[in-house]
């Protein structure tokens, strides 16, 4: 950062992009003015929909067909991208400017080898040959830190994991050491520690062959980790760039603060630590255990062994009444496995001993444990029936397990009860955003009055302000009704600033059960302070 | 709405197909007041005749009018083969719902059974239907209906699979509802467009297998105007006047090519991204 070069490598110039729509025309960029430099990482913050994917793609020069530009030039070293034709752009695409997507499972063809992609790429722009490809492409995977890279080049997609399909993809993009490389949210699909890891590789990479980087995400904290520059993004519109440490310290936009002021601090507590110690649990989960899989029925008649795959490895925990019980871990660490079991959605093996009753199965779940449980899901496009009106989802758990007169009323206050405005109960879920919808499946779960509410990464498919937004409202509900949760993430800053005490979940089984204010002990398991380790801090230690 | 059909009529298979179906929608609902001549006049001066003034499409072996006989006979071709196929689709698609639905053994079961039906064809098996049951029109609307069930069952099987995947149907499971309710009400309306594309399609396959059956003499029986059975007949005389074969095969592949026509238009209508 200390000589900058007189040209920037990527210029974006008072650039604007359109799309037409049904509807009209929507502004998805407008006026952008960008420029990152030759060794220079330049983060790109905002919401969904604000338009950075957008940003991506026209610099790619791959933009739908409906898509126009009224304007603005994007010049790669002074080579303005707008007026090359289409096979120039192909030479340019991997050779001088590449991207690495979000999600490497869906990145990479699942039918060729990681090697044949990876070589793919050398032979079409570096005019290798077969083996030399090769050759080069085992090089490169070990720069990437891959340990075996002679087997990891024969490898399909799904034989590696997440993290090693991302270094691959990650290897491909520098392959032909360009002057640019795109980064769209590479680690959103990751979990925590896999992420910090491939950020560190990141850095590493960029530091090591100066390429000017564009980083875009939806994460402040992240950005802040590896950006040297920060450009926020609100609607199609830069509203502010400057240095990291400036953006942070300094603010000057209404939004930038808000953005700020929404990511999670462990260090502010939103609840109370009061826990109401009672010898009387609300649930107590005893030896839970679940097996996926079933018996292949030939298997069962010739009596052959067969091996299932485990969720659960008896799992035991219990939460009080009142109390918000955080469970954290990795994706594919059984926490929605657990949360799945206790809803009667996956068969489970122990026992679970809700207020006073066991229950041994799912036949022993009956309507008044299903009132007094209930679960939230992740994502609210796929919890609510885009087929259904609001009025009609919401007035379901009424008919079940309350009286249902007055069904309009009821289901009107249910809507003001989450700051969604009455009227809304005619709309249909596709006319609701992303928040609202979270909203409605929170106000579905709430119908019923239940003793426990159960949670599912209910914040980590929205926006950092809607989340901050979806959990206040969690807790005014939580303080007005009583309510328990269990609350599943894998954002340990936001379960530190909600929990009462936070389990950590690893490959099936619980690893332990530490009170929110102690997780950051050094007693804690050596997977915990592993996980506590990469976590990004939170936006203001930046300062 | 208007905003889908601009969409459908986007398409040259979506506006042809469009338009085929609605000339024979015409067809079906006015064919009778628009027929010049009495269907079932028969008028021996006049047989083996070719197009003229008084005989749009000449005459056939009675010398019965054989543009009237297609007007009128759209009706008992198209709406039988609508009705049946219609009534297939609601059988198959609500087996292929449950089955989805219940997964695991009892799905094996449901599945391993309509395997076991599709390995009939379908012609074979609506004849064995109408053997059963005596060959009448209803029969052989019932036979042809049982026979497109399996294959309706299979394709809604499989887009069900992925909807019972879908987080609403865990929570309604979670909430407690009957499986009825799940497979009625959060299931079934999520599954309906592929549905709908695959039923305008199978039309006009039973515009043919009716044809089919009738043209076997398992159908519709003389003098009735149906478009097979007309086929069926004209097949002794075609040596005398080839139009008495032509015109009613000409209808049947209207019909059948205007259906199949929509049912792709409508594929990429409902399908947001294209």
């Amino acid at each position: 950062m200390t000589t900058k070069p007189e040209t920037p490598v990527l210029a974006i110039e008072n650039y604007s992009l359109d799309y037409d729509t049904a509807t009209g025309v929507f502004h998805a960029l407008k006026n952008i003015d960008l420029s990152v430099h030759r060794g220079e990482i330049l983060g790109l913050v905002g919401e969904s929909g604000s338009g950075k994917t957008s940003l991506a793609w026209s610099i790619m020069r791959y933009l739908p067909k409906n898509a126009r530009e009224p304007g603005g030039r994007i010049l790669l070293s002074g080579e303005n991208l707008l007026e090359k034709t289409d096979a120039q752009i192909e030479a340019f695409r991997g050779r001088r400017i590449s991207m690495v997507f979000q999600d490497p499972s869906t990145s990479l063809n699942p039918t060729l080898s990681l090697g044949t992609q990876l070589a793919e790429v050398l032979v079409r722009h570096r005019g290798l040959t077969r083996q030399q490809a090769w050759k080069e492409g085992e090089a490169m995977l070990d720069r990437v830190g891959l340990k075996t890279p002679a087997s990891m080049m024969n490898r399909m997609p799904h034989e590696a994991s997440g993290g090693e399909k991302q270094r691959v993809v990650i290897a491909s993009a520098f392959a032909c050491n360009p002057e640019c490389i795109i980064f769209d949210e590479p680690t959103t699909a990751l979990d925590v520690i896999t992420s910090c890891q491939i950020l560190d590789l990141f850095v590493e990479l960029q530091a090591e062959t100066g390429v000017a980087s564009l980083y875009i995400s939806h994460d402040l904290a992240l950005v802040s980790r590896t950006a040297s520059r920060v450009a926020v993004i609100r609607r199609g519109d830069i509203v502010e760039q400057g240095a990291v440490r400036d953006i942070f310290a300094n603010p000057q936009q209404d939004y930038t603060r808000e953005l700020i002021a929404a990511v999670p601090d462990p260090a502010r507590r939103l609840v109370g630590d009061i826990v109401v110690d009672t010898d009387k649990p609300l649930v107590r989960v005893e030896n839970v255990s679940v097996h996926y899989g079933r018996k292949p029925f030939l298997a069962a008649l010739t009596g052959r062994a067969t091996e299932r795959v485990a969720g659960n490895n008896a799992i035991s925990l219990s939460i009080n009444p009142g109390e918000i019980l955080g469970i954290v871990g990795e994706s594919g660490s059984g926490k929605s496995t657990l949360a799945k079991a206790m809803t009667g959605l996956n068969r489970f093996e122990g026992k679970i001993w809700f207020d006073g009753r066991e229950i041994r199965s799912l036949g022993d779940m009956d309507n008044a444990y299903r009132k007094d449980v209930q679960i939230i899901f992740q994502h609210p496009d796929a919890s609510l029936n885009p087929r259904q009106k609001i009025s009609e989802i919401l007035s379901r758990p009424l008919k079940l397990f309350g009286d249902a007169s007055h069904l309009d009323q009821k289901v009107g206050d249910m809507l003001e009860q989450v700051r969604l405005p009455r009227t809304h109960a005619q709309r249909y879920p596709h006319q609701l955003s992303g928040g609202e919808k979270q909203r409605v499946a929170i106000a579905r779960a709430f119908a019923s009055k239940p003793k426990l509410v159960i949670c599912d990464e209910i914040t980590s498919a929205l926006d950092v302000s809607v989340q901050a937004s979806i959990v206040q409202l969690l807790l005014e509900l939580q303080k007005a009704s009583g309510t328990a949760y269990l609350f599943i993430t894998h954002d340990l800053n936001l379960i530190r600033q909600i929990a009462h005490r936070i389990a950590v979940m690893y490959r099936g089984n619980l690893v332990e059960i530490a009170p929110a204010a102690d997780i950051d002990s050094q007693d804690r398991a050596e997977y915990t302070r592993r996980l506590i380790e990469a976590v990004p801090r939170a936006a203001g230690q930046y300062l | 709405m208007t905003d889908f059909i601009k969409r459908l009529l986007r398409t040259p298979q979506g506006a042809i197909g469009m338009l085929l179906v609605l000339l024979v929608l015409v067809v079906v609902l006015f064919g009778p007041m628009l027929a010049p001549h009495d269907p079932e006049t028969l008028a021996p001066l006049a047989r083996y005749k070719g197009p003229s003034a008084a005989y749009w499409l000449g005459t056939d072996q009675y010398g019965r009018d054989i543009f009237s006989r297609l007007l009128i006979g759209a009706r008992a071709t198209v709406v039988m083969a609508v009705l049946a196929t219609i009534a297939g689709t609601l059988l198959g698609a609500f087996v292929g719902t449950t089955s989805a639905f219940l997964g695991g053994r009892a799905d094996e079961l449901i599945m391993r059974t309509i395997d076991a039906v599709m390995s009939i064809p379908s012609l074979l098996f609506a004849l064995l239907v109408v053997n059963l049951l005596g060959s009448s029109t209803v029969n052989a609307l019932i036979a042809v209906a049982i026979a497109f069930a399996p294959g309706m069952a299979r394709i809604t099987r499989s887009v069900a699979l992925s909807v019972r995947k879908q987080d609403y149907v865990n929570a309604a499971v979670a909430r407690g509802e009957s499986s009825a309710y799940i497979i009625l009400r959060e299931m079934l309306p999520n599954v309906i467009a592929p549905i709908i594309v695959e039923m305008t399609i199978r039309i006009s396959f039973a515009v043919m297998l009716f044809a089919t059956l009738s043209f076997l003499g398992l159908g519709a029986q003389p003098p009735a105007a149906e478009w097979g059975l007309m086929v069926s007949e004209a097949r002794r005389y075609m040596h005398l006047s080839a139009g008495i074969l032509i015109w009613p095969s000409v209808a049947i592949a209207v019909v059948a090519v205007g259906f199949n026509l929509l049912g792709d238009g409508l594929r990429d209508a409902l399908n947001p991204r294209t």
